[in-house]
C-alpha cells in the first residue's frame, strides 16, 4: 500500500480573482477587528452616554461588528454578494472555492470542501477543548485546599461560567463536526454537502462565535455558571453581552450545520444507498442534527430575550418588571436538555459503528440501534423540568416530569445492548478506538445509574445544587462523550491523514484520563454526598480530603490530554502510514483513497448491501 | 475469507463474575448512602437515603452485568496475534435477546418509578394542622428567618431555630438574586426567588445543630452564604422566641 499525503501536492498560483483569492484567516480577523471597532465607534458617539444600558448596547454593536466584520474578511458574503449582483460563479470559481491545488493553505480559508472543513472542526474542537481544559484547571487549584485564593473570587465565578460555556460548545461539535463532516458525506456516497458554502459558513461561524466567548475571559465581569439565570445575570457587567451574543452566533453555526447534515443523507446518497445500508454513524449524524434543530432555537431565544432585556430595558426575565427567571429557566432547559443527546448521540453512533468493525461483526440489531436514537431523541424534548425540580416553579409537575425522565433509561439501556451484543461473540481488534470505546462503557453506564438517583424527586431534593450532580454531568460529558470523541478520532484520524495516531501514546493517554476520571469524579460524588454545593469558590474543612484527591484526578486527565493532544499533532506527519483502509472496513470512506481526493469519487458507487458483511471485503480499486 | 470460529463459550465464568460484583454493588449500596450522606434530622432526609439505598440496590445487578459482559469479552473475545482478525459471526438480530432485554428494562424502570412517586407521595402528605410557620428570606450573601411572635410581635434572626417534632412549613424568598435554600441533614431544597414565595416543609426528629447553606450560584461570596440550625425541644424552642426581642 502507498500512501500519498496532501501536503506534497504542488503548491499552484491561481491568477485572477483579485483580492477574494487573498482571504484567509488573517484577514477575517482583520475584518472582525475593523467591524467591532466602526461599530463601538458609531455606537459609543451616537448612543446617549446618560441610559443605564448604553453600556450594553454599544458592547452588542460591537460584538455584532466583529461578526460581519468576521465574515466580511473571510469570504462568507463573496458567493452572495456575487449573485446579487448577476454574476453567479463559475465552476472555476467553485474548484477554487473548494481548495484545489492550495495546499495547506486552504486549511485557513472559507473552504467548501467538506474534508477540508472537517480538518478544520478537528482543530477548532482541540482549540475550544485546551482552552477549557485550562480554565478546569485553574478551577481545580483553586479548590486544592479550602481557602485558596489562586485566583480572586471574581474572576473564578467568570472562569466557572466560561469554562463550562467553552466545554458544551466544544462537545456539541466535537463528534458531529470533524466526522459529520469528513465522513458522513463519502459514507453516503456524496461528492459533497449539500450546501458546501453553507458548510464552510457554520464552521467560519462558530470560530468568530468562540473568538467572541474568549474575549468575554478579557472583558471579565460575568457573575454567573454557564446557565446564565436570571435575575443575576443583571449584576453583570458586559461580559454578559458578549457571552449572550455569542451563543446566539453560535446557534446560527449549528442550525446552518444542521440543515446541511439532513439536506446531504436525504438527496446525496448515491444509487442503491438505501436508508437500511447507510452506516449507523449517518444516522447518529442526522437525529442529533434533527434535534438540533428542535432544541437550539430555544437557545438563541433565551439569549436574543437576554439581549433585549438587557439594552433595551424590556423585562422578560426581570421580576419588577413582570417577567421571571423562571421563564428565563424553562427556555434554558428546553434547549438543555436535548442539547446533552446532541453531543451525545453522534458519540454513540461512531462507537456502534467501531464495535462493528473492530469486532469484525455487523452492529448488533441494526433497527434497535436506530430506535434507541430516536426513542432517546424524542423523549428528551420531554423532560426539561427535572432540571427545575427545586426551583419551586409548578410543583404539582414534579410527578410527569419524574416519569418522562426515569422512562430515559429504556432508550439508554438499549445503546448498551447494541455495543455489548455487537462485541458479544466477536474476534475483538483491540486496537486504540477499542480501548477508548471499552472505558466508554465503563464511564457510561455509571453516568447512567447517577442520572437515575437525580431523576427522582426525593433524592434531587437532597441533592440537586451539589457536587454531585456536577460529578453526574462530568461523568456524561468527560467519562462519556469525550472517550467517545476520542475512539472516533483514532477510528478515522488515518483517513485524514494516512498515518495511524500512535498505539503507545495514545494507551498512556487513555490510561491517565480513564484513572483520572474515576478519581476525580468519584471524590466528586463524595463530596456531593457530604453536603457540598456547586459553584464554590471556597468551602469548609470537611470537604477538604475529597476537594484534594478530586484535583490531584483533574491533574492526570490533563496529563492524558497532553498526551494525546502531542501525539495527535505528532502523527499528522510523521505517524505510522496506514494505507487507506486500515481496520480493513467496508463502508465508502475507506474504499475511496487516503487523503480521499476532491470531490470523493471519480465515479459514484452502487451500493448493493450494507457495509457490515465482514466475511466478503469488497475491494475496489 | 468466511469464518469458521463461531466463537461460542462457556458462559459460567460470566456468571460467576457478574454473582462477585453484584453482591460487591449491593453491599456498596446497603452501606454507602447511610455513611457518606449527612446525618438524618427529618423525616424527608430518611426518605432520601432510603431511597438512595433502594434505586442503589436495583441499578447493581445492571451495572455488575454491563461490567461482567464487559470484562467477559475482553477475556474471551480479543483478538490475538498481529494480523487482521477474520470475521466474526455475522449475528445481525435476536428477537430473544432484545424481548428480554428491554422487557428488563421496562420493568425495573417501573419499579423505580412506583417507589419515587410513591416517595415523593409520602413527602407531600402529612400536612399537619398546627405547623409552624418560618419566613425565609435570601440577600446577597446572609440568610434572616422571620416569626411569629407572642402576642402577635415578629421575631428575626440569622439562625435557623426549630422545635423537635412539629413540622415547620418554610415560606421563601429573596430580595435580590435567586438564592437556593437548603438544609442538608433535612433533606429538602428549594430555590428562593424575588418578589415570590416558594414553599417547603419538613419535621425535624433528631435534637442538634444543621447546616443551611445556598445551593444556587448568587455571586461573589456565594460558597459563604451558609448559616447554623439548631433544633430544639419544644419547650427550649418556646422560651428562646419569647426571649428574642420582638421586631414591629
Ligand atoms: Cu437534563
Ligand atoms: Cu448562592
Amino acid at each position: 500500500m502507498t500512501t500519498t499525503l496532501e501536503h506534497k501536492a504542488p503548491v499552484i498560483k491561481h491568477e485572477g480573482g483579485g483580492l477574494a483569492r487573498h482571504q484567509n484567516f488573517l484577514t477575517a480577523m482583520i475584518g472582525g477587528i475593523a467591524g467591532a471597532f466602526i461599530a463601538w465607534a458609531i455606537a459609543h458617539h451616537l448612543l446617549d452616554q446618560n441610559v443605564r444600558t448604553t453600556s450594553d448596547a454599544v458592547a452588542v454593536l460591537t460584538g455584532c461588528g466583529w461578526i460581519v466584520g468576521f465574515w466580511f474578511g473571510i469570504g462568507a458574503l463573496n458567493a452572495p454578494f456575487a449573485w446579487l449582483v448577476g454574476k453567479d460563479q463559475t465552476r472555476k470559481d467553485q474548484l477554487y472555492y473548494a481548495g484545489e491545488d492550495q495546499g495547506t493553505k486552504r486549511y485557513w480559508k472559507y473552504c467548501t470542501d467538506h474534508k477540508v472543513v472537517g480538518v478544520q472542526y478537528i482543530v477548532m474542537t482541540m482549540v475550544l477543548l485546551g482552552a477549557g481544559g485550562i480554565l478546569a484547571m485553574a478551577i481545580r487549584t483553586e479548590l486544592i485546599v479550602p481557602g485558596n485564593h489562586f485566583v480572586n473570587q471574581q474572576v473564578y465565578n467568570g472562569f466557572i461560567a466560561v469554562h463550562g460555556m467553552l466545554m458544551i460548545l466544544a462537545l456539541i461539535v466535537a463528534v458531529a463536526g470533524p466526522w459529520g463532516n469528513f465522513v458522513v458525506p463519502i459514507m453516503c456516497g456524496a461528492k459533497d454537502m449539500a450546501f458546501p458554502r453553507l458548510n464552510a459558513l457554520s464552521l467560519w461561524t462558530l470560530v468568530a462565535a468562540a473568538g467572541l466567548l474568549l474575549t468575554t475571559l478579557a472583558v471579565g465581569s460575568l457573575t454567573m455558571g454557564w446557565v446564565v439565570l436570571a435575575p443575576i445575570t443583571d449584576q453583570a457587567g458586559v461580559g454578559m453581552d458578549f457571552f449572550a451574543l455569542a451563543i446566539l452566533v453560535f446557534t446560527v453555526s449549528t442550525t446552518v450545520a444542521g440543515v446541511n447534515t439532513i439536506c446531504t443523507v436525504f438527496t446525496m446518497r448515491t444509487k442503491g444507498m438505501t436508508l437500511e445500508r447507510l452506516p449507523i454513524m449517518v444516522w447518529g449524524a442526522i437525529i442529533a442534527a434533527a434535534l438540533g434543530l428542535y432544541a437550539f432555537p430555544y437557545f438563541s431565544l433565551v439569549e436574543a430575550l437576554q439581549i433585549l432585556d438587557r439594552t433595551f430595558s424590556t423585562s422578560f426575565f426581570v421580576g419588577t418588571g413582570g417577567g421571571t427567571g423562571w421563564l428565563q429557566a424553562n427556555l434554558f432547559w428546553l434547549m438543555g436538555h436535548p442539547e446533552v443527546y446532541v453531543i451525545l448521540i453522534p458519540a454513540v453512533a461512531a462507537l456502534f459503528e467501531i464495535s462493528a468493525v473492530m469486532a469484525r461483526k455487523p452492529v448488533f440489531s441494526y433497527r434497535t440501534a436506530i430506535a434507541g436514537m430516536v426513542g432517546l431523541a424524542g423523549l428528551s424534548i420531554l423532560v426539561w423540568a427535572h432540571h427545575m425540580f427545586t426551583t419551586g416553579w409548578a410543583p404539582t409537575l414534579g410527578g410527569p416530569f419524574m416519569v418522562t425522565t426515569e422512562l430515559i433509561s429504556i432508550p439508554t439501556g438499549l445503546f448498551f445492548l447494541v455495543l455489548i451484543g455487537t462485541l458479544w461473540r466477536g474476534n475483538i481488534w483491540m486496537k486504540l478506538p477499542t480501548v477508548w470505546m471499552f472505558g466508554f462503557i465503563a464511564n457510561f453506564i455509571i453516568a447512567g445509574i447517577t442520572g437515575i438517583y437525580l431523576s427522582d424527586i426525593p433524592i434531587d431534593n437532597q441533592l440537586h445544587g451539589t457536587m454531585f450532580v456536577t460529578a453526574h454531568f462530568h461523568y456524561v460529558f468527560v467519562g462519556s462523550v469525550l472517550f467517545g470523541a476520542i475512539a472516533a478520532l483514532a477510528f478515522w484520524y488515518p483517513k485524514v491523514t494516512g498515518r495511524f495516531l500512535d498505539e503507545k501514546l495514545g494507551r498512556i493517554a487513555f490510561w491517565l484520563a480513564f484513572i483520572g476520571v474515576q478519581v476525580t469524579f468519584m471524590s466528586m460524588f463524595v463530596s456531593g454526598l457530604r453536603g457540598m454545593p456547586r459553584r464554590y469558590s471556597s468551602y469548609s474543612f470537611i470537604f477538604e480530603h475529597t476537594n484534594f484527591i478530586t484535583t490531584i484526578g483533574a491533574y492526570m486527565i490533563m496529563a492524558g490530554m497532553l498526551v494525546l493532544g502531542g501525539a495527535v499533532i505528532y502523527c499528522w506527519n510523521h505517524g505510522e502510514p496506514s494505507g487507506s483502509n486500515p481496520w480493513h472496513a467496508n463502508s465508502l470512506e475507506w474504499l475511496v483513497s487516503t487523503p480521499p481526493p476532491l470531490e470523493n469519487f471519480d465515479v459514484l458507487p452502487v451500493i448493493t448491501e450494507d457495509p457490515y458483511n465482514f466475511g466478503k471485503e469488497l475491494v475496489r480499486s | 475469507m468466511t469464518s469458521s470460529n463461531e466463537n461460542k463459550k462457556s458462559l459460567k465464568s460470566f456468571y460467576v463474575l457478574w454473582a462477585i460484583l453484584t453482591v460487591f454493588g449491593v453491599v456498596v449500596s446497603l452501606y454507602a448512602p447511610g455513611y457518606l450522606m449527612p446525618k438524618s434530622m427529618s423525616s424527608s432526609m430518611h426518605l432520601s437515603i432510603l431511597t438512595m439505598v433502594v434505586f442503589s440496590v436495583s441499578a447493581a445487578p445492571v451495572a455488575a452485568g454491563v461490567y461482567a459482559a464487559t470484562l467477559y469479552i475482553m477475556r474471551n473475545w480479543a483478538h490475538k496475534g498481529d494480523g487482521v482478525p477474520a470475521a466474526a459471526p455475522a449475528i445481525r438480530e435476536s428477537a430473544k435477546t432484545v424481548v428480554t432485554w428491554t422487557l428488563t428494562s421496562v420493568i425495573l424502570t417501573v419499579f423505580l418509578l412506583i417507589w419515587g412517586l410513591g416517595a415523593l407521595a409520602v413527602d407531600n402528605s402529612g400536612a399537619s394542622s398546627n405547623p409552624l410557620v418560618v419566613n425565609v428570606t435570601g440577600q446577597q450573601w446572609v440568610w434572616s428567618f422571620q416569626y411569629a411572635g407572642p402576642n402577635g410581635t415578629k421575631v428575626e434572626s440569622n439562625d435557623l431555630y426549630l422545635p423537635e417534632g412539629r413540622e415547620v412549613v418554610f415560606h421563601i424568598t429573596s430580595l435580590d438574586v435567586t438564592h437556593g435554600f437548603w438544609l442538608p441533614q433535612m433533606g429538602v431544597q428549594v430555590d428562593a426567588n424575588e418578589g415570590t414565595f416558594t414553599e417547603i416543609h419538613t419535621t425535624p426528629n433528631k435534637l442538634g445543630t444543621f447546616d443551611v447553606r445556598c445551593t444556587q450560584f448568587c455571586g461573589l461570596n456565594h460558597a459563604f452564604m451558609v448559616t447554623q440550625g439548631h433544633v430544639l425541644t419544644p419547650s427550649a424552642f418556646t422560651t428562646w422566641l419569647n426571649a428574642q426581642p420582638a421586631r414591629s
